[in-house]
């Protein structure tokens, strides 16, 4: 008998002998923790469906369709040419492999681990056959390799895919290797979920930019996000007019265009303006007859198109062929009219065909603009509400893998009409003479055609997920162009698991000054959590997804339904009236109508058989049922089955079966919260549980329904900055930095999710005795005291682990032997220093175990050549040196040598890991689970600790004022729950929504310390261990779990007095990094102003910045014209003896007829030996270094600046008179400030 | 080995410990490409890669090659 599966059953007990067994034996069958994998399942899966067969690369090969070639002169008609059909027949990825070149390797395959291991990317073959016929002919087929591109972790071309738990530990994966990123360069990436306008549903817009369109364009738009087959999307636009008319609008390779609706109508069908007008009002016998305001329009819309003079189908495709031909890019050969169909397949409604287009799609089409025509003339009447775009009601997720795919078939496209056309214009450019025909063509057709163009499709793929950048001549439909890829940080892994759950609304919504597009709506309600969003600039724009939550991957099958719908009663006749009729409508596609009163029949019909199982109906169908309300959301029954749609399990309690509801839906359904809320006759479903609105992250908040919500979302912030345990295959990893709890525990209070989620194979902190308690001082505005034995125990200790690459390649060199100009090691035949030669080894590179501290070498290399004989030689005798140059002190943790893929090359990249222990010290940051955040202040000695009567010391103490303003009650209950726990050896169940007035949490905790012989309220009596007293109030102490945050002060300080200057001021740089200063600004100048403080303010401004001492002129007042005097007599000698101003002297040789008896003043000389006279009024003065440059740079203006150093050197206005300075009145004496300033 | 008994190694220490003294005289004479020992990433193959040489195990051909911890005694000071 083959021993039993592995169990995937968790409850919230510490289950310590299972792990341990699931750790030391990894289950060789599957993950204990399916629940993760499932998290992640959504991008793995989007990216496994596009290389499947029917994937979504083959359905966009469909699209991109045949190009048509033609030989010889552009300008001549294509008549008597040569044409060439060529198409994409498939695209074949192939899973990571070492290449064939390589012919050491043993095991071929390309590991994930290995492209983390060697910074490298993980990737597989692509390559693409090309089908083509000329004239007509037989079809040949070529296969080119279009690059590498890179593959998602786990996903069907990855060589983890399928792997048990065992296999991954043996591939150096995490035993519950997730996948779903890619990893590039070494780095994790994942692309991000986006959330996009619903597709194929047409929603109702006032947008006051609309109207900004043109004249006479109004606020009011439908839009339908129409997504064909391969999941690339085409939005269509109506607008509405002043004058009742609609255009058409859509966007084509970034530009916008208008068309009357009218004509895309006419184009669609054969059609008349009777039918258009009975589709529209509906038959002459309906309700829908009477509405004025709309039969006014439509006629007014009829007539309006008249003065087109276009009537037939025909004639209208040929119109719109003739406009858009040279937009579109279609090939010559085609007429007009072709051309035109070819306009309808590819831009209007693609999502009712797209590909070999029939006449009854076309009919879809038509009759689903006559919807969307109806519901805009209805929005404008006033008749039905707007639809709320950021509202999840009306939106979907864009997937990873879908993004990537469209991206990819957008290249392929790119790369056969624009990359071929150009390859073929520069060959006829060529060989004029040739022809497709010729004999050399059919020789250089396929290889040597192509090596012209670039075709390296990896490449392009590669550089859009390690940028995040898209670079797309289509724009793809998407209303940004960056930020499309993140890194999925392992800092621990709460974090890490956070990047998959995470759906942002678009980097386009951050820039919007309104909020609306943030607020948090109640239609989110089970799709996105309401506490795990980040607070600041992404507030509410970075969602996360509810744990419950599903995102389809693949359409159901739905194809029972219209024939179900019609045995219902869905008929196809309408009316404009919504009470008349309304719509039923499958995938944006229109299959009848029925009476208002009947559709919720239909709907509930519907759901009793998806839930059931029956008549065909998939489980995973959204039936979007919308009553009709007085002005409401417009009516109909809405129903879905494509991907990309959020679900989410709920109870259906008509069956008491699980029920998947989607967003549309759930706004119009009556969902209990918990069983007692269940109302009779009205609740259609009841939740499993309340928590599964809540994320992964939300629901590890222990009591968090107990806690002020801003508190749950501080933990949920800070739950992702923990230092925690990033994961258990740390040797094969080489993260930038990587931060590693040593001493983590499984929490005490936790919920079952918490094992479900196998959180305790990567523990984030440690369970803590907290007191809370007021003692010292030294927890003020939340400090908390360690216990300094306790740390000494190991309390948050924790590692970083930092990665250099060091490399010795020069960027964006063809890799091979002969490029190799440097090697690591000493150099050959030199003498090198013993100090530098003992920190390395014989190979230039350190020892491993060893200690490193500022300044070390950490690898030695020099430069070589080759020589006659090809060996590789060092000439210049020189070795050079990598330093380490952080601060702190490190360990060698690994060295790491790296080889090429080809496996010939030397050594040419290294990795080192280092490891820099962080044990806590003071201003470490740490917090408990409810958003308690706190600095350490102090390892107070454990002799000095309070201690109750039991002897238990705590190992921090907090302040009790961090509680009233925020009102963390959880914490209080974990507190209690925990030091319950820690008495009894229980796990306690922490899950929120457990307890109600009549059974408190506090009481159920209360009575098991009371029964462990603890007060019932967690006080306890506490003794000072400083003098031995009793402490006049009972104190509150029990055990909270406590996280480690990564921010260190280690990472933050910055001091200096002095340092690196910024050499044309003077003044300290900016830049910790750099041992810059912190700028003392405008604000922090005015405190210190404020407060008398003088010499401070000095200090700071001058004397620890820019202070420099100038000599200065008194009577010219200026810095620019002293120089010091030079003695002839001292010789080369630097000493100043005197300084001069040569403004104010005078020179000798200029002088006429000079008397030497009779010169005032001594007779100094400048550099070039000219002597001078005068200019001695000179002296030094300490001015700002800033004050010295201005004075340079308004000096090369033309400005002179004149100081004056003392009120005495001041110029005298008027006639010169005898001044009596105590005379002087007080308010002159303040004007003359010391040393002011006179522009002059 | 107590602690005695442990002897700081002189040479890379290419083989076993009665290579020792072989390997210093090697270095002696030619002072270029002394092997070091290095680990296969692999298959965990231990062999030595002289400079200049090719990144690649002997055995299996995998790509990344881990250095071996230094056989020197490694002492800090312990704060």
């Amino acid at each position: 008998m083959a021993p039993a599966a592995t169990s995937t059953e968790w409850d919230h007990e510490y289950n310590t002998l299972r792990r341990q067994k699931l750790f030391q034996e990894p289950p060789t069958d599957r993950s204990a923790y399916p629940l993760l994998q499932v998290a992640v399942d959504p991008h793995i899966e989007s990216f496994d469906a596009l290389f499947k067969p029917d994937g979504l690369i083959e359905r966009g090969l469909a699209d991109i369709g045949t190009r048509i070639f033609l030989d010889g002169d552009d300008r001549s008609a294509p008549v008597g040419r040569n044409r060439l059909t060529i198409k994409y027949k498939s695209v074949q990825l192939q899973k990571s492999q070492i290449p064939i070149t390589n012919k050491f390797a043993k095991n071929r395959e390309i590991l994930p681990a290995e492209c983390r291991e060697r910074h490298v990317t993980y990737r597989g073959k692509l390559s693409a056959t090309f089908e083509y016929r000329i004239n007509g002919g037989d079809p040949q087929e070529f296969t080119r390799e279009i690059g590498q591109l890179p593959i998602m972790v786990k996903s069907r071309h990855c060589h983890l895919y399928n792997n048990s738990p065992a296999q991954l530990v043996a591939k150096k994966e995490e035993s519950e290797e997730l996948g779903g990123y890619f990893v590039v360069n070494g780095i994790e990436k994942i692309i991000r979920l986006l959330l996009m306008n619903r597709r194929n549903f047409p929603l109702a817009i006032n947008r006051p930019s609309f109207a900004n369109r043109g004249p006479s364009y109004t606020a009011y738009g439908i839009i339908l996000r129409s997504v064909r087959p391969d999941e690339t999307s085409q939005t269509n636009v109506l607008h509405y007019l002043n004058d009742g008319n609609i255009t058409f609008r859509f966007s084509w390779r970034k530009a916008e265009y208008l068309v009357p609706v009218m004509m895309i109508l006419k184009a669609l069908v054969e059609t008349n303006d009777r039918e258009i007008f009975e589709g529209l009002v509906g038959a002459p016998n309906s309700k829908g007859i009477q509405n004025t305001f709309l039969t006014d329009r439509v006629e007014l819309l009829l007539r309006t198109y008249k003065s087109y003079g276009i009537y037939t189908k025909a004639q209208t495709r040929a119109y719109l062929g003739e406009k858009f031909r040279p937009v579109l890019g279609v090939s010559e050969t085609l007429s007009n009219y072709e051309v035109g169909t070819e306009f309808l397949r590819k831009i209007v409604l693609v999502h009712l065909g797209n590909v070999n287009v029939t006449e009854e799609q076309d009919s879809d089409k038509f009759r689903m603009i006559l919807l969307m025509v109806r519901k805009l003339y209805a929005l404008v009447a006033g008749d039905c509400a707007v639809d709320n775009p950021d509202a999840v009601q009306n939106q979907e997720i864009l997937l990873g893998g879908f993004l990537y795919g469209q991206i990819i078939k957008e290249r392929l496209d790119e790369l056969m009409s624009t990359g071929l056309r150009a390859a073929f214009r520069e060959y006829w450019r060529r060989f004029p003479g040739r022809t497709f025909t010729s004999q050399e063509f059919q020789k250089d057709f396929p290889a040597k055609i192509f090596t012209k163009l670039s075709e390296n499709i990896g490449n392009l793929l590669e550089y859009f997920l390690s940028t995040g950048n898209l670079s797309s001549p289509s724009g793809l439909d998407l209303q940004q162009v960056s930020g499309f890829t993140v890194v999925a940080e392992k800092l621990n892994f709460l974090r890490f698991i956070s990047h998959f759950r995470m759906v942002h609304r678009g980097s386009f919504f951050a820039q919007l000054k309104t909020t609306t597009v943030r607020k948090l709506l109640p239609e989110s309600w089970g799709f996105l959590c309401p506490v795990h969003t980040p607070d600041g600039s992404p507030c509410g724009l970075l969602n996360h997804l509810a744990h419950k939550c599903k995102i389809m991957t693949s359409a159901v099958d739905a194809s029972a339904i219209p024939q179900l719908a019609a045995e219902l009663g869905v008929v196809d006749t309408s009316s404009a009236a919504t009470d008349e009729s309304v719509v039923v409508m499958l995938d944006g596609k229109i299959i009848g109508w029925c009476k208002p009163t009947e559709s919720r029949r239909i709907a509930d019909t519907f759901r009793y058989w998806k839930v059931e199982g029956s008549h065909g109906v998939p489980l995973h169908l959204e039936i979007g049922f919308v009553p009709s309300s007085n002005g409401g959301t417009y009516p109909g029954i809405y129903m879905s089955s494509e991907p990309a749609r959020m679900v989410r399990p709920t109870k259906y309690l008509p069956l008491e079966k699980e029920d998947f509801v989607g967003p549309l839906e759930q706004p119009y359904m009556s969902i209990a919260c918990t069983e007692p809320e269940i109302i009779s006759g009205e609740s259609s479903h009841v939740e499993f549980d309340p928590t599964n609105m809540l994320s992964i992250l939300a629901n590890m908040t222990p009591f968090s329904d107990f806690n002020q919500s801003p508190r749950n979302m501080y933990q949920c912030q800070m739950g992702k900055q923990t230092m925690g345990t990033p994961g258990t295959s740390l040797r094969y990893r080489t993260d930038n930095k990587m931060y590693r709890l040593q001493t983590g525990q499984t929490p005490i209070v936790r919920s079952p999710l918490h094992n479900a989620y196998g959180f305790d194979n990567f523990p984030n902190g440690t369970n803590a005795v907290v007191a809370v308690i007021s003692y010292t001082g030294y927890d003020m505005d939340d400090a908390m005291i360690l216990n300094k034995s306790a740390h000494e125990r190991g309390f948050g200790h924790g590692t970083i682990y930092k990665t250099k690459k060091i490399t010795l390649k020069e960027e964006n060199r063809t890799k091979s032997a002969k490029n190799v100009t440097k090697l690591f090691g000493f150099a050959p035949n030199t003498l090198v220093r013993g100090w530098d030669r003992n920190m390395l080894g014989d190979d230039g590179l350190p020892h491993v175990g060893r200690c490193v501290q500022e300044g070390d070498v950490l690898c030695a290399w020099h430069t070589v050549s080759a020589d006659y004989s090809g060996n590789l030689v060092n000439r210049d005798g020189v070795t050079h040196y990598e330093k380490y140059k952080d601060s702190e002190v490190a360990f060698i943790e690994e060295v790491r040598v790296i080889g090429s893929e080809s496996g010939n090359e030397p050594m040419q990249t290294i990795s080192i890991k280092l490891r820099i222990p962080r044990s806590p010290i003071i201003g470490d940051k740490f917090s408990s689970r409810h958003g308690q955040k706190g600095v350490a202040s102090q390892k107070w000695p454990m002799v000095d600790m309070p201690f109750s009567e039991s002897g238990i010391q705590p190992d921090v103490i907090i302040n009790p004022h961090a509680f009233p303003s925020r009102m963390t009650i959880g914490m209080f209950v974990e507190s209690l729950a925990g030091k319950a726990g820690a008495l009894h050896g229980l796990a306690q169940d922490s899950t929120p929504f457990r307890f109600d007035e009549q059974n408190t949490a506090g009481d159920y905790f209360g009575h098991q310390l009371k029964m462990a012989g603890y007060n019932y309220h967690g006080n306890e009596p506490m003794y000072s261990g400083i003098t031995g007293e009793e402490l006049a109030a009972d104190i509150y102490i029990g055990v909270v779990y406590y996280q480690r945050l990564r921010h260190m002060v280690n990472d933050k300080y910055q001091v200096r007095t002095t340092g690196p200057v910024v050499p044309t001021t003077g003044q300290p740089i900016k830049g910790r990094k750099r041992g810059g200063g912190i700028r003392v600004g405008e604000m922090e100048r005015d405190a210190l102003l404020a407060h008398g403080t003088a010499f401070l303010l000095q200090d700071r401004l001058m004397n620890c910045s820019d202070y420099s001492r100038s000599w200065i002129c008194r009577t010219c007042g200026s810095f620019l014209s002293i120089q010091p005097t030079v003695s002839p007599f001292v010789g080369k000698k630097k000493t100043v003896s005197s300084v001069r101003c040569r403004n104010c002297a005078k020179r000798l040789d200029e002088m006429e007829d000079v008397d030497l008896t009779k010169v005032t003043g001594e007779i100094w000389e400048d550099g070039q030996g000219t002597q001078w006279v005068g200019g001695e009024d000179t002296t030094l003065v300490a001015v700002p270094g800033a004050l010295k440059y201005l004075d340079v740079e308004l000096a090369a203006m033309g400005v002179k600046l004149k100081y004056r150093v003392d009120p005495k050197d001041a110029p005298r206005k008027g006639p010169l008179v005898q001044t009596n300075w105590d005379a002087l009145s007080a308010g002159k004496k303040a004007n003359g400030l010391q040393p002011a300033l006179v522009a002059a | 080995m107590s602690r005695e008994a442990y002897q700081i190694p002189t040479s890379q220490g290419a083989g076993g410990p009665g290579a020792g003294n072989a390997a210093v005289a090697g270095r002696a004479v030619d002072n270029e490409g002394l092997p070091m020992l290095y680990i296969c990433g692999d298959c965990g193959t231990k062999f030595p890669l002289k400079r200049g040489d090719t990144i690649r195990c002997i055995e299996c051909g995998c790509r990344v090659l881990y250095k071996e911890r230094t056989r020197r005694m490694v002492q800090f000071e312990a704060r």
